[in-house]
C-alpha cells in the first residue's frame, strides 16, 4: 500500500511543521535546514522528501545548491477544514439555543413574551 | 529557531455565544442528562447518557446514535465544576481534548464560551482530517441526490 501523501500528512509531524515555518520565511538548501535541527541529515532529507511528495516544497537548482521553497497554497485547504470542524461545534450551540427557547416557552408559557 | 513556541493556536478551538436565557436555565440544561440528550446533537443523532457524575473526577458516558444506526461512545472525566460559572471536562476517548465551558450572567442572558484544547497538534489534525473524510462522504451522498433529482426532472419532461 502506498503511503498517503497530502497536506495533512505533511503537517502531521512537528519537525516538518518547523521546516515549513523556516523556509516559508526564506528558501533554504537542505544542508542549511539540517543544521538547524538536532536530528540527523538523513532524517531531514526524508522529511524534505515527504514535503515534496505532499506538494508543500519545490526544489530549485541554483548553481550547485538545491533550494527548498515553500508552496503554501495547500495549507488553506487545512484551514478550510478546521473551519468546517468549528461549524460542527457551532451547530451544537445552535441546537442548545433553540432548545432553550423551547423550554422557556414551555415553562413561562404565554403570559409574557 | 526550532518549534519551541508555547502557543496552543494549532490545537485549539474557541467558540462563544450569547444565549437568550437566564443563567440558571442554561446551567440546568447543560448539567441535566435529560436535557443534554435533547440538544447534544449533531443533527439527526440521538443521545443516550449512561452516566453523568458532575463532580471533579466524575465520569460522563454519552453514546451518540447516528442516523444510520452507528453508535459513537464518548467518555469524559469532569475536572472542575463551578456552579453557574465553569465546567471543565477531559474527553478521554478519541479525539482527546480538554473542554472548558464558561458561563457569564448578563441580565436575562448568558454569555457562554466553549474552549477545546486538543492533546497535540497531531491529534487535532487527525480529528479535522477524519471529520473531512466524513463530511466528504456526506457531500458525496448529497451530490448523488442532486444528480438523481436532476435525472428525474429530465425523464419527466
Amino acid at each position: 500500500m502506498k503511503a498517503r501523501r497530502d497536506v495533512y500528512q505533511a503537517i502531521a509531524d512537528p519537525t516538518r511543521r518547523a521546516i515549513i515555518n523556516m523556509i516559508a520565511a526564506e528558501p533554504h538548501n537542505v544542508n542549511a535546514i539540517a543544521e538547524k535541527f538536532d536530528v540527523s541529515r538523513q532524517a531531514i532529507s526524508l522529511h524534505v522528501k515527504i514535503l515534496i511528495d505532499c506538494g508543500l516544497i519545490t526544489i530549485t537548482q541554483r548553481g550547485r545548491d538545491r533550494f527548498c521553497e515553500a508552496q503554501l497554497d495547500q495549507l488553506s485547504e487545512v484551514s478550510a477544514w478546521v473551519d468546517q470542524y468549528r461549524k460542527h461545534w457551532e451547530t451544537k450551540l445552535d441546537t442548545l439555543e433553540s432548545y432553550l427557547e423551547k423550554l422557556k416557552k414551555q415553562r413561562y408559557g404565554k403570559q409574557k413574551k | 529557531m526550532e518549534n519551541k513556541k508555547n502557543s496552543t493556536a494549532d490545537r485549539e478551538l474557541r467558540l462563544s455565544r450569547k444565549l437568550n436565557a437566564p443563567i440558571d436555565l442554561v446551567w440546568e440544561v447543560w448539567t441535566g442528562p435529560e436535557h443534554i440528550a435533547n440538544w447534544w446533537g449533531p443533527d439527526g443523532f440521538t443521545n443516550t447518557i449512561h452516566k453523568m457524575d458532575l463532580t471533579p473526577g466524575g465520569e460522563w458516558d454519552l453514546v451518540m446514535h447516528g442516523p444510520d444506526g452507528t453508535n459513537y461512545k464518548n467518555k469524559s472525566i469532569f475536572r472542575e465544576i463551578v456552579p453557574h460559572k465553569k465546567i471543565v471536562y477531559e474527553h478521554i476517548t478519541g479525539p482527546k481534548f480538554l473542554a472548558t465551558i464558561e458561563f457569564r450572567e448578563e441580565g436575562d442572558q448568558t454569555f457562554i464560551t466553549w474552549h477545546m484544547l486538543f492533546e497535540s497538534a497531531e491529534e487535532f489534525i487527525q480529528t479535522v482530517k477524519t471529520f473531512k473524510a466524513d463530511e466528504g462522504l456526506k457531500q458525496n451522498v448529497e451530490r448523488l441526490n442532486v444528480y438523481l433529482s436532476g435525472m428525474k426532472t429530465k425523464t419527466q419532461r
